[in-house]
């Protein structure tokens, strides 16, 4: 007995050996390491962007041994969060724009990348680096951009008698009643995960209260208490009531609510723009049609003011060894993602496109010309706000789409709750 | 009055209890052997059926790609290596450290052994996720992240207050005559508990490292935030969950991969396990 | 023999891994929770602020943390585990241990959803319980009893439950296993004698078998106490909390407050909570049964 589990004992170390070595290789043959985290896993729709850039990268730079890792999306931000705990980050990492980044940036671990960016500033135009900026002072490089757009199952909208996406806001509500009539769920929507409830109570907030206004609200420098806020909510709400939303929506992921809209159970599903890529892959392309949800309030709204923005972004780590070495780096990263990842239909590019983009999917097309005429942009609450807002805000959302509180509550709330 | 043993005098009333009762216990069986099927079938289908189209028949296309993309995407075979080997040793670590703890907590005599006892109680009590942040920077310091001691140490540490638990029952059922024998031979403490104790706790290794094994084999917390270059099981499982898309067959043929080798382990082995676990059950 | 069972080095020796792993991993989190548990801090920034008891209270009047209702949560879990999921798994081990044909067979199939991953547990539950095509409301309708369906997960009345359910479901088996060895381990003399005497099935359960396997029942409601008061993994994939907080339990709480609020001194609170209900919990169990056991 004595000898076997010595033997077993033994035969772990030696394993353990075998394991553990052969990691930690800094710096070999003279070549400066690089490290990046991001979340293109395998699974990833980005991930084919990331791994052709990354060989250009390599191949123009043969001097630089490069590595990276990919974390799921939801596992990520913890990871990210204690590594820049203990002072423990890659040189390059994947972050979200506003106020993930912001919190790295106040506690003074990401690298100003200020210098380099004045060499890509032509390619790079400042209004997508606007989501990047504290204090005056460039902390990361944005790769793409996704809004929110209102998917339209032609197929169904035909059904109640229209060939066109409902162009305002009374026609929109008028072929709502018409699909309510005909027994069809005008639209869907995931309750279970509050982001996607997000999608539909901004996007109405904004064509009510105006972008300038709800861009003020989500950076704290104007006040939750605003009439045409509640206002929204009650529009949101009512829109519930008459039975707009599918009511199975409030216990469905946005994976569940997603293949519904694609298997023709929803007239609309609001949601991100990086959707387009899916859709067209299954082959519903000619089916379904991209718009921007109507002006509610044309007094202090009006069409071209988007939800969305830049978010994905990479940043350097303050005490990375090479951080100037690697900032440049990030921007040559940054630039080819954003160019792969266009093409395949995974966002709009932050960068401006200097190769042909006829190969993009339609509906992502169609998205680059809604926001070609955009004149103001609403990054999405959730990363806009600091995380402990941001949290809150949500709770708030999730009980507006359970309709537990009213327009009334909800600001008075989020007045008291967010400082 | 006739004897009531099980197997004679079957009254009528007596059958039919017999027969409910194994009804009772079939349809139990059936319940707990659903998710395996359904796990099966998840595993060969597409999203759309998975959503909603098919969800507990049979895939009506069977999709074996799912298992290719799984393998390729999730690296399933060299995450279940390098869970298989974390789980391992972790075993072995528990059952060594738990062993001798419990020789001095069951044979020894000193003052302060009840608060000892209760000391190790301690580890039941911690929520895995509050360690998270003290030991990545412990972990950090000492050079030890992403190798596979960060999660050993974890692992085993958490499973340790569980397995002198286990232990201690069965020790303390271990007559204390035979160690009086051995001393009068001559034998030293180490031997006694290496030559004598250790063998006569085989049983309890089975208990104990069943337990160990389910505490770390779908561990995902620590096993994404202190590795980077190896990776386990879950995490390999984990990377096949996209950012915006999520394609679950392959997320389930990863699970069956990940689930069925060691269940058909459990299977051969049921025997032997439960044996040790009643053989592990004497007053504690 | 004394004089070798007395050793104090010996012990040191003896002693010394398990407290160096304990010490290491468990109890230094533990202080540290218990140290930033009195900061506002972040997580991230180097500076933190002194703030007392401040975040014990808070999370009590938060509504936004809620930790009354996480608490009740919890505990209302922890008893169903003790009054549910315990008697279902003696009740089977009972059944199972007196020695049936397939006994084993049993055994093994019961067993088996331990071993599977709380995240294809969560996808089947959540499939079980979907509105629309679930089994649960499928089976229902077509029972003629449409009008007791429900958007299970999804409704403030009935979420808790739907949650609860597959905790509870998933770890009778484990319960089960350590009961049904506690009750093969009776000497089966005992059994023997007092049917002798003519006492009944129940009887014989009742006075004789549960009585003696008193230890093992005391580690199960242990360990289903505790656990409850740490579970997480299923009540996350299945409602994460929601529909609007109604099925939070203080551990979701704490890693939303930890990892997605940065909120480190609140969540070191929650945890401290946490570590102190399960620690109390486990001394008066044990002190529970102490008392009856003579």
């Amino acid at each position: 007995m004595k000898k076997r589990i010595f033997a077993a004992l033994m035969a772990a170390l030696m394993v353990v050996g075998v394991v553990g070595c052969g990691k930690k290789d800094n710096a070999k043959d003279g070549k400066t390491s690089l490290t990046m985290w991001c979340i293109a896993t395998e699974s990833d729709s980005n991930r084919k962007s990331y791994e052709k850039s990354i060989q250009d990268f390599k191949d123009n730079h043969p001097d630089i041994d490069f590595s990276w890792e990919a974390i799921e999306n939801q596992a990520y931000k913890t990871k990210i969060k204690a590594a820049v705990s203990a002072n423990e980050m890659p040189d390059i990492f994947f972050t979200w724009s506003c106020a993930f980044l912001g919190d790295f940036v106040s506690a003074g671990r990401v690298y100003c990348v200020d210098d380099v960016y004045k060499q890509y500033a032509d390619e790079l135009p400042e209004v997508m680096m606007g989501n990047v900026k504290y204090d005056g002072k460039y902390y990361g490089v944005p790769m793409t951009m996704n809004i929110v757009g209102m998917f339209c199952n032609m197929e169904i909208l035909k059904e109640v008698g229209y060939t066109a996406v409902p162009a305002t806001y009374d026609e929109l509500i008028e072929c709502c009643d018409k699909l309510v009539a005909a027994g069809k769920i005008p639209f869907g929507c995931s309750g279970k995960e509050t982001w996607c409830v997000t999608e539909y109570l901004e996007s109405i907030i904004e064509k009510t209260a105006g972008a300038t206004a709800l861009n003020k609200i989500f950076a704290g420098t104007e006040s939750w208490n605003n009439a045409d806020v509640s206002k929204a909510v009650g529009i949101f709400q009512e829109m519930i009531e008459k039975g707009y939303f599918d009511p199975s929506g409030i216990a469905l992921t946005n994976d569940e609510v997603k293949a519904n809209f694609m298997d023709g159970k929803y007239a609309f599903y609001m949601n991100g723009t990086w959707n387009c890529a899916d859709f067209d892959k299954a082959g519903l392309s000619d089916k379904i049609v991209v718009a921007e949800f109507p002006v509610i309030d044309a007094s202090k709204s009006q069409l071209g003011e988007l939800i969305g923005g830049p978010s994905d972004t990479l940043a350097v780590a303050q005490d990375s060894k090479n951080a100037k070495l690697a900032a440049e780096s990030a921007f040559e990263l940054a630039k080819g993602i954003c160019h792969y990842g266009y093409l395949d239909g995974c966002g709009l590019p932050a960068w401006t496109p200097d190769y042909d983009t006829s190969s993009v999917n339609p509906l992502t097309q169609s998205v680059a010309e809604i926001c070609a005429n955009a004149s103001q942009y609403v990054l999405f609450g959730d990363t806009a706000m600091t995380a402990e807002s941001a949290t809150i805000y949500l709770e708030y959302v999730s009980k507006i789409y359970s309709s537990e509180i009213s327009g009334a509550d909800f600001v008075s709330g989020l007045v008291e709750k967010i400082k | 009055m006739a004897k009531n043993t099980s197997h004679s005098g079957l009254s009528p009333r007596k059958v039919t209890k017999e027969t409910l009762i194994y009804l009772f216990l079939g349809i139990w069986a059936l319940i707990n052997l659903f998710p395996l099927y359904w796990m099966f079938t998840f595993s060969l289908k597409s999203n759309k059926e998975i959503h909603g189209d098919n969800i507990i028949g049979l895939p009506k296309n069977w999709l074996w790609s799912n298992y290719e993309t799984a393998i390729k995407n999730g690296h399933i075979f060299e995450t279940f290596k390098n869970s298989a080997v974390i789980a391992i040793i972790t075993i072995v670590i528990v059952m060594f450290v738990s062993l001798m703890a419990t020789f001095a907590l069951t044979r020894f005599v000193w003052k302060g052994r009840k608060t000892m006892n209760k000391f190790f109680m301690l580890g039941l009590t911690i929520p895995v996720h509050v360690a998270i942040v003290p030991l990545y920077i412990s972990f950090s310091k000492l050079n030890m992240l992403d190798t596979i001691w960060a999660l050993i140490i974890p692992y085993a540490a958490f499973s340790l207050a569980m397995a002198i638990m286990v232990c201690t029952g069965f020790m303390q059922s271990i007559p204390i005559e035979l160690d009086e024998a051995a001393c009068i031979d001559g034998c030293g403490t180490w031997r006694i508990f290496f030559t004598i104790i250790c063998p006569l706790m085989k049983p309890a290794v089975a208990t104990v490292s069943i337990y160990t094994f389910l505490q770390c084999w779908n561990e995902l917390m620590f096993a994404t935030i202190f590795m980077n270059k190896i990776k386990t099981l879950p995490v390999g499982v984990q990377a096949l969950h996209g950012k915006y898309l999520v394609e679950w067959g392959p997320i389930g043929a990863a699970m069956v991969l990940a689930t069925f080798p060691m269940l058909i382990f459990y299977i051969i082995l049921s025997r032997k396990i439960q044996d040790s676990f009643i053989a592990g059950a004497i007053k504690g | 023999m004394k004089k070798l069972y007395s050793n104090k080095l010996t012990i040191c020796l003896f002693l010394l891994p398990a407290i160096l792993l304990f010490v290491g991993v468990l109890v230094a989190p533990i202080v540290m929770s218990l140290y930033y548990s009195f900061f506002d801090w972040d997580g991230i920034s180097s500076t933190k602020t002194f703030v007392g008891f401040n975040n014990y209270k808070e999370m009590f009047t938060d509504d936004t943390i809620n930790m009354g209702l996480a608490l009740k949560n919890t505990c209302i879990l922890a008893l169903l585990s003790v009054v549910i999921q315990l008697p279902l798994s003696l009740f089977l081990a009972l059944l199972l241990a007196k020695g049936r044909k397939g006994e084993r067979g049993f055994l093994s199939v019961y067993f088996m959803p331990v071993l599977i991953s709380t995240v294809v547990i969560g996808q089947l539950w959540m499939k079980i319980y979907n509105p629309d095509y679930g089994i649960l409301n499928v089976a229902l309708r077509s029972l003629g009893l449409e009008k007791w369906t429900r958007i299970w997960l999804g409704d403030k009345k009935t979420a808790l439950w739907a949650a609860f359910v597959p905790t509870l479901w998933q770890y009778v088996g484990y319960h089960m296993l350590l009961l049904y060895a506690g009750v093969k381990s009776v000497p089966p003399e005992y059994r023997e004698a007092a049917m002798i005497d003519g006492a009944r099935e129940g009887q014989i359960n009742r006075y004789i078998i549960i009585p003696y396997i008193k230890p093992i029942l005391k580690i199960s409601v242990i360990f289903a106490v505790t656990g409850s008061f740490k579970s997480f993994d299923l009540i996350y994939v299945l409602t994460n909390g929601g529909p609007a907080g109604a099925t939070q339990v203080p551990s979701t709480r704490m890693i939303e407050l930890l990892f997605t609020r940065n909120r480190y001194g609140m969540g070191s609170a929650i945890a401290t909570v946490l570590i102190v209900m399960c620690f109390v919990a486990a001394l008066l169990i044990g002190f529970f049964f102490r008392e009856k056991e003579d």
